[in-house]
């Protein structure tokens, strides 16, 4: 008997000991959520219709070609649909040749012939797979970005199948952070046909209001100071994948700009375009908008590389360099849900948090001893380890403490002396029925046990499914009542025993109860 | 110390009254849910944008309505939050309908949202800005260090990094002899009071759920609820006999009932901590009926004569002094934090008021009548056929 009880002591120390050893210092050990620490978080969705299209647009093109250049004859290729084109005008006899083209070259796509006319639909293995590469890259480019700014301790995570969670601490600058992980940064050269020019009308004048075949119009992007319509080539000379590397810099009016340079491949094209284009405009597009369009002015060689400059703000080039070095998005995306927390709001929450645990846990405490008394003591010791244990596990877990979290501390507080309640109960019973002392703490305990248990399980099993199907702060909630419950079975029925066991003698005539 | 012996009461005696009370309140509840106020749902089912700011004084709840409707949204609702009387909660009303895809109406959620702390903010705030000033309780702490970097190099960073600590702990800045404390250097001060201003409020907290999200976590709530319920009863089920695990059925959904109806008649909003409120309720409430269960199945073992009303009234008598100290630590608690908790969780500390006294009163008046007119019902016809 008194070697087990030598045991259960060793236990309850070493756990003290670790529970103490995971929470110190609790200031750098419990990580705060959201909600008391101030952050942003975002939930979004990766528009993957967008990479599907682009794949589509893609392939349609590499088609023509191949058509053209295997003396297939059409008229033209159509998008559909998403993941869906078709090409035209094709001639009866040909169907047998255009078969092989198409089972050699577009093995991603299933196709069909009706008429003159073949449709093509893009396989839903390689859509699915196209689809979580788009949000995979968009994680990725993301993650840079927000590196690049330079947010301590973000969260970057996939949510089902196209949303993505961004969870950061500490941004009080949130609306720039939120453009900048939406922008999707495609960065384009592209030759200028003709204007500017103030409305499209006269920008098609010469071309008797037809856009050409292979130009398009393109605005300014008015933020720039450059309004107007531009006639541009749909190719582009460069885009922002063949750039090398980019930094801030000022341009001859000491304003800020960006500097670039290509790597080999882009700057070889870049170098031919200028050489053969001094004179004429070259206008640099990010996301279908002019940022500005410089006359070339001589030939730019491969490594010399050249300014963007667009009237910008000292933050505004910041962030064009910041999302230039991510890279550009895949697909477009759009918020679903949008939440920031001030840091003001989250450290009043803390603070009203402690005052409150600070009144309920003295509240509790003080009715145990002047209720109980010495058993009493025995409950507010215990409670004490309860909070304890709590905490180090939090610790442990590394889970993260949300306001809901405090709650679920707080009621736990109240919960927990349930337990021993129950047991006291039992033991002023068995008291009043003439037992002795020891008979009536050991009985009080074993009888109260199914109750215990019972009751602790039933809000276990509410608080599993909360943890199941809540999100954020409602999972901290749960995950911080079910640690409490469990601590409180552990504290209020072994360790609360073995200090009855303890400090109650054997010659002991009546309870403290 | 006991406050009383174990006392006689013949709960049983009156429980078709008690079970027309609950019956009542229930009814009422949805009455008032279907046919006047019906529930408000918070943001997070994707209704709006839910505002928090606090104002450089205080101004009565009127006062920015008056501002709002200047801008058409007077019908926000405007709640008034703290003691202090210069936090308040606005929450804009889905008065976008747009109907075209999800991210259309969050945008509209968003510009709505602009357009409120704009109005707040008020035409002060626009000319100041307009002259080229910033504005010292809106200014982000990067922003905040170039300005000041700009004129004091080498010590921008730090001040702005003590101006905006002084913010956050205050909330807002209301004068600048505030900053005094913070030993910048006079000429500093003297620029800031040159260059910068300060607004009349600072945003506390924005929260906007866009229309899928909404959904969706509506989706999880319900499931979440009725995950529970379902596992909750299987348990009972298995630890004690049918009639007890119907008992809890109707105890389970009168707990989430009364609640609700109570709730409904504040002006409360229900968001996602209320669902946990409601669930820990639902879990914290069926401990009360196992306990007693316990306490009527090993009274009948030992009396095995008596009615079982008798034993029911006797368990309730027995369990009594646990019942009500178990259920005041908790009101304690939860008393706490409803008084001390801040205004972020006072919904949350509300309900669970209610639901604590609400969980007492279901178990004697739910769960042991619904037992023994079970009983009454089926194993009578027992006995008559003998």
């Amino acid at each position: 008997m008194k070697k087990n009880l030598q045991w259960k002591a060793l236990l309850t120390v070493l756990l003290i000991a670790g529970a103490i050893f995971f929470v110190y210092p609790p200031g750098k050990k419990i990580k705060l959520g959201l909600d008391l620490k101030g952050g942003v978080h975002l939930v979004m969705k990766v528009l993957t219709d967008d990479a599907i299209n682009v794949e589509t647009d893609q392939e349609i093109a590499r088609m023509e070609e191949l058509f053209k250049k295997n003396n297939v004859t059409f008229t033209s290729g159509t998008k559909d649909a998403v993941g869906k084109y078709s090409i035209q005008g094709l001639m009866a006899d040909q169907e047998g040749k255009t078969r092989d083209l198409l089972d050699q070259y577009a093995r991603d796509w299933a196709y069909s012939f009706l008429g003159d006319k073949v449709t093509l639909t893009l396989k839903p293995l390689v859509v699915q797979l196209l689809r979580d590469q788009a949000v995979s890259q968009a994680l990725e480019t993301i993650r840079n970005r927000i590196d690049q700014i330079g947010v301590a301790e973000p969260l970057l995570q996939r949510q089902g199948s196209d949303n993505l969670v961004v969870e950061l601490p500490g941004v009080d600058d949130p609306d720039r952070i939120k453009d900048l992980i939406k922008v999707t940064a495609m960065l384009e050269w592209k030759l200028v046909k003709g204007g500017p020019t103030s409305d499209e009308a006269s920008l098609l004048q010469a071309t008797n209001g037809q856009v050409p075949a292979d130009c398009e119009v393109v605005k300014g992007d008015p933020k720039r100071g450059q309004g107007g319509y531009y006639l541009v080539n749909k190719v582009s000379v460069v885009t922002g994948k063949d750039l090398r590397t980019v930094r801030r810099t000022v341009d001859e009016w000491n304003s800020p700009a960006v500097a670039f340079s290509m790597n080999a491949d882009g700057g070889a094209r870049f170098e031919q375009a200028t050489r053969e284009n001094v004179g004429k405009l070259i206008a640099i597009i990010l996301d279908g908008k002019v940022q500005s369009a410089p006359i070339v002015e001589s030939e730019i060689s491969r490594s010399q590389g050249g300014i963007i400059r667009g009237r910008f703000g000292a933050q505004e080039a910041d962030d064009l360099v910041i999302i230039l070095k991510a890279g550009a998005l895949p697909a477009g995306i759009k918020y679903l849900e949008e939440r920031t927390i001030g840091p003001a709001l989250g450290a009043d929450s803390v603070r009203q948090g402690l005052i409150a645990g600070v009144v309920a846990i003295l509240a509790v405490m003080g009715f145990m001893v002047f209720y109980y008394k010495m058993s009493g003591l025995n409950a507010v010791f215990v409670l004490w380890l309860n909070v304890l244990l709590l905490f180090g596990a939090l610790a442990y877990f590394k889970a993260t403490l949300t306001l809901p979290g405090i709650a679920g501390i707080i009621l736990g507080i109240g919960m927990a002396v349930d337990a021993n309640v129950l047991v006291f109960e039992r033991m002023k019973e068995e008291a009043a029925l003439g037992k002795g002392v020891l008979t009536t703490i050991s009985l009080g305990f074993s009888r109260a046990f199914s109750a215990i248990f019972d009751s602790n399980l039933t809000t276990i099993i509410s608080a599993v499914f909360l943890f199941q199907f809540g999100t954020g702060p409602i999972k901290g909630y749960a995950v911080t009542l079910i640690i409490s419950l469990l601590a409180n079975v552990f504290t209020a029925v072994f360790v609360s025993h073995l200090i009855f066991d303890l400090t109650v003698k054997k010659t002991a005539k009546k309870l403290s109860i | 110390m006991e406050f009383f012996k174990t006392p006689h009461i013949p709960f049983m005696r009156y429980k078709y009254i008690a079970l027309t009370f609950t019956g009542a309140i229930v009814l009422a509840g949805i009455i008032n849910v279907t046919m006047f106020k019906g529930f408000k749902m918070g943001v997070d089912f994707g209704e709006g944008t839910l505002i928090r700011v606090m104002l450089k004084s205080h101004q009565p709840v009127g006062d920015i309505r008056q501002l709002l409707q200047r801008v058409g949204l007077g019908n926000s609702v405007i709640q008034e939050s703290g003691k202090s009387g210069r936090e308040f909660q606005i929450r804009t009303q889905q008065v976008v309908k747009v109907k075209a895809g999800d991210q259309e109406q969050m945008e509209a959620h968003e510009a709505l949202a602009n357009k409120v702390i704009e109005a707040l903010r008020g035409d002060a705030t626009k000319a100041e800005l307009a002259r080229g000033m910033k504005d010292l309780n809106g200014l982000d702490e990067k922003s905040l260090a170039a300005l000041l970097e700009a004129s004091f190099p080498g010590s921008g960073p730090e001040a702005a990094r003590d101006i905006v600590a002084h913010r956050n702990v205050q909330g807002i800045i209301t004068d600048f002899s505030e900053l005094q404390a913070l030993n910048l250097k006079p000429e500093m001060l003297t620029f800031l009071k040159d260059k910068t201003f300060l607004g009349p409020l600072t945003i506390l907290s924005r929260e906007t759920v866009g229309p899928q999200v909404g959904a969706d976590l509506r989706k999880k709530a319900v499931m979440a609820t009725i995950w529970s319920l379902i596992a909750i009863l299987v348990y009972i089920a298995l630890r004690f006999k049918l009639e007890y695990g119907v008992a809890a059925i109707f105890t389970l959904t009168q707990d989430v009932l009364i609640t609700m109806a109570v709730y409904s008649f504040t002006n409360r909003e229900i968001n996602l901590t209320i669902i946990a409120g409601i669930l820990t309720i639902v879990g914290y409430s069926i401990n009360d009926t196992i306990v007693i269960f316990d306490r009527v199945r090993e009274n009948q073992k030992a009396l095995r004569k008596e009615s079982l009303e008798h034993i029911m009234d006797l368990s309730l008598n027995q369990c009594l002094s646990r019942t009500l100290i178990t259920s005041g630590t908790v009101f304690l608690t939860v008393g706490a934090l409803f008084l001390f908790g801040g205004e972020v969780i006072n919904d949350f500390a509300f309900l669970m008021l209610v639901g604590t006294i609400e969980g007492v009163y279901s178990t004697i008046y739910q769960a042991c009548p619904v037992v023994l007119i079970w009983t009454q019902l089926f194993k009578q016809k027992k006995g008559a056929r003998r």
